[in-house]
């Protein structure tokens, strides 16, 4: 089975968005995923704040046409991606510790469901360098 | 298989993915493959582009047959058969 390692960096919700598809098209291939979540991406994964992220990394002037071309095509929210793709597949999500001391979350009862636990620079690393796929997002 | 051939077919599954657009068909047509038997032919209905070469492509790395795919006004069909 191929395994994929992402390092998820960004909280935005293009970013975002677009990692809950590479997420599903992994679980349609049945792989196993690591997803490392770094600084700011770190954000989107508190508790309760699945719903409040709504920035743009890019193309931030045509925010409204995404907004509304995604609701438009009946695409998932990043959450519902995130989720779906773990219930398909082998998807573990670590958030960085340091990232998640940022944004206020020291351990894994402050962040959402989707999280597995919270780890170091060094596992991350180390599952990129025994990954097939690596990504940084 | 020819077109022909295609749309006479005795289909066990039918999946309508024609309400989503990628990756949304893939999704649906994984997870419906797992409640049908090796040997039975699924067909997947959809009209995002992407979907047409996906799934074929899929369904190769996953042991399935490709069958042939049968376009219809504004979607297609895609057959494949369990491995």
């Amino acid at each position: 089975m191929a395994k994929l390692c992402i390092g998820l960096f960004s909280g935005s919700l293009d970013k975002l968005t677009a990692t809950g598809v590479v997420l599903s098209g992994a679980a349609a291939d049945d792989m196993d995923v690591e997803v490392f979540v770094l600084l700011q991406g770190a954000r989107a994964f508190i508790k309760g704040n699945e719903n409040k992220i709504d920035n743009l990394a890019e193309a931030t002037h045509l925010k409204e046409e995404f907004m509304n071309s995604l609701e438009k095509l009946n695409v998932s929210t990043w959450y519902d991606f995130f989720s779906m793709a773990k219930e398909m597949t082998n998807v573990k999500v670590h958030i960085c510790s340091l990232a998640g001391k940022i944004w206020g979350g020291e351990k894994l009862d402050d962040f959402n469901d989707l999280v597995d636990d919270l780890c170091g620079i060094g596992e991350y690393l180390t599952a990129a360098e025994q990954a097939d796929i690596h990504m940084f997002i | 298989m020819t077109q022909e051939d295609l749309q006479t077919l005795q289909v066990d599954r039918t999946v309508d993915a024609r309400g989503t657009a990628c990756p949304g068909p893939l999704l649906e047509a994984k997870k419906a493959i797992g409640t049908i038997s090796s040997g039975e032919i699924m067909e997947v209905l959809s009209a995002d582009e992407g979907t047409k070469r996906d799934v074929p492509k899929w369904a190769g790395k996953k042991g399935h047959e490709y069958l042939g795919t049968v376009e219809e006004s504004g979607y297609f069909k895609i057959y494949l058969k369990k491995g």
